[in-house]
């Protein structure tokens, strides 16, 4: 059996991979000192650091040395493996960025079994609540813990509860919005996946907190699995005795039940959602009145979002005092953001409010996949914006986002680096919100079709001067005279755009040039005749017979015929194709 | 069953825990089984029961590491408990021989946790 376990990884930038030269050095240098049946060595495929050269942990010590020479290896057996100590002014320490509130039970717990969640203390938060607060105290110490929603706006929590329970009326409801539907985020799905039990006791602290006595889950019907492990943690909690009449043996009753959206962006906004749940079309409707006034059949209706609710139950059980320990001044706690596009470990990631972007995307993300610079990062889904690289050191809370141009939002975190085109970016969003728009209100049906059509004609070469000034007039109309925040939050990617990039849509408008080498149309191509080694494979590939020429004399490239694939940018081993 | 009381959830919450001392836990959210983890979750249950193996093997959720995905954490008595990422059927039995067996890590296919 072996005492201990060295961890090898070389994260270095350099051409060379040394782990595994390393790793052999390692194995010598203990089969000389015949420690092989102690000791042992293993390169591993990540080891938490990016770029720091050759990264050696050793366990169970969990000692850490980064930026490892060769001539330390000896030094380093030496010390931990003999004399039963740390390197003396090579050993790192490293704080985890990473706090796990929300993701608490993510992957640690079978999520269809209910036993298990109990066994992280599952359910004693509910307990405690029923048993020892009365409703206004567990608003107070919502207020306390500084919890504020998670879906994009980040309203206090503990006020949407507290004006839904100070309206008087026979019947109230809860809602958990799990109706999560920005491009590239998945935060509320994991959650649901992962930790469905979680959910539901917010849920239900949530309906003792405001006297409901009803609650739904609204999930769209593209996360079937998510569908399917709630159903079933239902089922488990009404078994128990903790959902249904008199749960845990008190006198308060809830029932929960499941509607499933069929797939509109806009029903995650809350007052169609609320439309979509009574059967109707989901459409919003102009507030006030808020639905903690008039929701759900014109009752009064508290609407969370899933992992604001993920979060209750660890507040009742450690105390709003030990949650607000976490984050910023205004933004307690942490937030789950599904870090993507082109970063190197896209997964999700569960950081303090205020840290920065740069530790997010460099130290957590491993940075870009390419290895180009990072060039923006998008936060905030279609409502947000771009944050350029300049502002990677802002710490990352509700406040700061928003003064970037940009919003925390539910959670999705784009990566971009310098081969994305800002217009095309623009576009994409823009896109999106045009399709999903409900058409009820003219700001959004019409404006955002306008927009769409000015960046196209820009992303075509056939933008004109004065397209910027109008992409911003219509901007501040459907954010001032829409209805609701789809509407109001569209033309923020474009707004974010222009202002961080106005040179990039310049350059679009005047020289007819996309820089990024993304919009189709005004790039053409064309063969260097330095580079190009005459093996025709682009003379094959073209599949619109745009290339001529023979072996002998070269190729060259047809404009008129080229379709712009980009089949043999593609192809060419000796990059031999211009793209301009 | 049983409908609960604070007591007796209490007491469920105590012999709820953990108890197994080795076990492969495999990451069945939709991430994971995208990646092809049903697939390994079945050649560990296969191959831990053809050797006969004293391990328990459980399905879990999501870890975060979506990009190394299908991920598999495994705790044996004796050595150090890890994550391996990118697993495919291969790895899973080398997992089962190596690690489970001779309780020497795999090499190339840990990923190392923060937290």
């Amino acid at each position: 059996m072996y005492t201990r376990t060295i961890l090898v990884k070389d994260t270095g930038s350099g051409t060379e991979d040394k782990t595994r030269e390393v790793y052999t050095k390692l194995l010598d240098l203990l089969r000389t000192d015949k420690l092989e049946d102690q000791v042992q060595v293993v390169r591993v495929a990540d080891i938490g650091f990016y770029n720091k050269g050759v990264v050696i942990k050793v366990l169970p010590e969990n000692t850490l040395y980064v930026d490892v020479k060769e001539g330390d290896l000896a030094r380093l057996v030496q010390a931990t493996v003999k004399e039963d100590k740390p390197v003396e002014g090579l050993a790192q320490k490293k704080e985890p960025k990473q706090i796990r509130i929300v993701l608490r039970n993510c992957g640690r717990i079978n999520p269809e079994s209910i036993e298990e969640y109990i066994g992280q203390d599952g359910y004693r938060a509910l307990t405690k609540v029923l048993l020892e607060l009365n409703p206004e105290k567990v608003i107070e110490e919502m207020k306390k813990s500084g919890l504020r929603g998670r879906g994009g706006a980040g309203y206090p929590t503990w006020m949407k509860w507290k004006f839904t329970r100070q309206v008087a009326a026979d019947q109230k409801f809860v809602i958990c919005n799990a109706d999560e539907g920005d491009p590239g985020a998945y935060m509320d799905r994991s959650v649901l996946e992962s930790d469905p039990h979680s959910v539901i006791e917010g849920l239900i602290i949530a309906a003792y907190a405001i006297g409901a006595s009803k609650g739904y889950f609204y999930i769209r019907a593209e996360y079937p699995l998510a569908v399917e492990r709630i159903k079933k943690a239902l089922a488990q909690a009404y078994e128990y005795g903790l959902l249904g009449k008199s749960i845990l043996g008190t006198d308060f009753s809830f029932d929960i039940d499941i509607r499933l959206g069929a797939g509109a962006f806009v029903c995650g906004e809350e007052t169609a959602l609320i439309a979509s749940i009574e059967g109707k079309r989901g459409t919003p409707r102009p507030r006030p009145p808020y639905p903690s006034v008039k929701g759900l059949w014109d009752k009064p209706t508290a609407i969370n979002n899933v992992e604001t609710l993920a979060n209750v139950p660890y507040i009742f059980l450690k105390g709003a005092d030990a949650f607000a320990r976490v984050g910023t001044q205004t933004s307690k706690g942490t937030k789950v953001f599904a870090l993507t596009g082109k970063v190197r470990n896209s997964g999700l990631v569960e950081v303090p409010m205020g840290i920065t972007l740069r530790e997010i995307v460099y130290d957590i993300g491993g940075g870009t996949v390419s290895g180009k610079n990072v060039k923006a990062v998008q936060t905030g889904g279609p409502s947000g914006g771009v944050i350029p690289r300049e502002f990677l050191d802002t710490p990352v809370d509700y406040e700061n986002l928003q003064k970037l141009g940009s919003i925390m939002g539910s959670g999705g975190m784009i990566v971009m680096d310098e081969d994305d085109c800002m217009v095309d970016i623009a576009k994409f969003y823009l896109g999106f919100c045009v399709d999903e728009s409900c058409g009820k209100c003219a700001p959004c049906r019409i404006g955002g079709f306008q927009m769409l059509g000015v960046l196209a004609r820009i992303a075509e070469g056939k933008g004109k001067a004065d397209d910027p000034a109008i992409l911003k007039r219509i901007s501040f109309a459907m954010q001032k005279a829409s209805l609701c925040g789809l509407g109001q939050g569209s033309p923020n990617p474009v707004l974010s755009t222009l202002k961080y990039f106005t040179s990039e849509y310049k350059e679009h408008i005047e020289n007819k040039k996309c820089p990024a080498g993304k919009c189709v149309d005004l790039l053409n191509y064309s063969i260097i005749q330095e580079k190009c080694k005459r093996c025709s494979v682009c003379f094959t590939n073209c599949p619109v017979k745009a290339i001529e020429g023979n072996r002998e004399e070269g190729y060259k490239i047809l404009l008129d015929k080229c379709v712009k694939c980009e089949r043999c940018f593609e192809v060419c081993k000796f990059k031999a194709i211009a793209r301009k | 069953m049983e409908k609960l009381t604070p007591e007796k959830l209490e007491r469920l919450s105590r012999t709820s825990k953990h108890k197994a001392k080795n076990w492969i836990r495999v990451g069945m959210s939709t991430c994971g089984i995208a990646a092809g983890a049903g697939e390994v979750y079945a050649a560990f249950v296969e191959e831990a029961r053809k050797r006969n193996l004293q391990v328990e093997v459980q399905k879990c959720g999501c870890l975060g590491m979506c990009y190394a995905e299908p991920l598999v954490e495994v705790n044996v008595e004796g050595a150090p408990q890890v994550v391996y990422g990118k697993v495919t059927k291969e790895i899973a039995v080398k997992i089962l021989e190596k690690h489970v067996v001779s309780k020497m890590l795999v090499n190339d296919y840990i990923f190392t946790m923060e937290t």
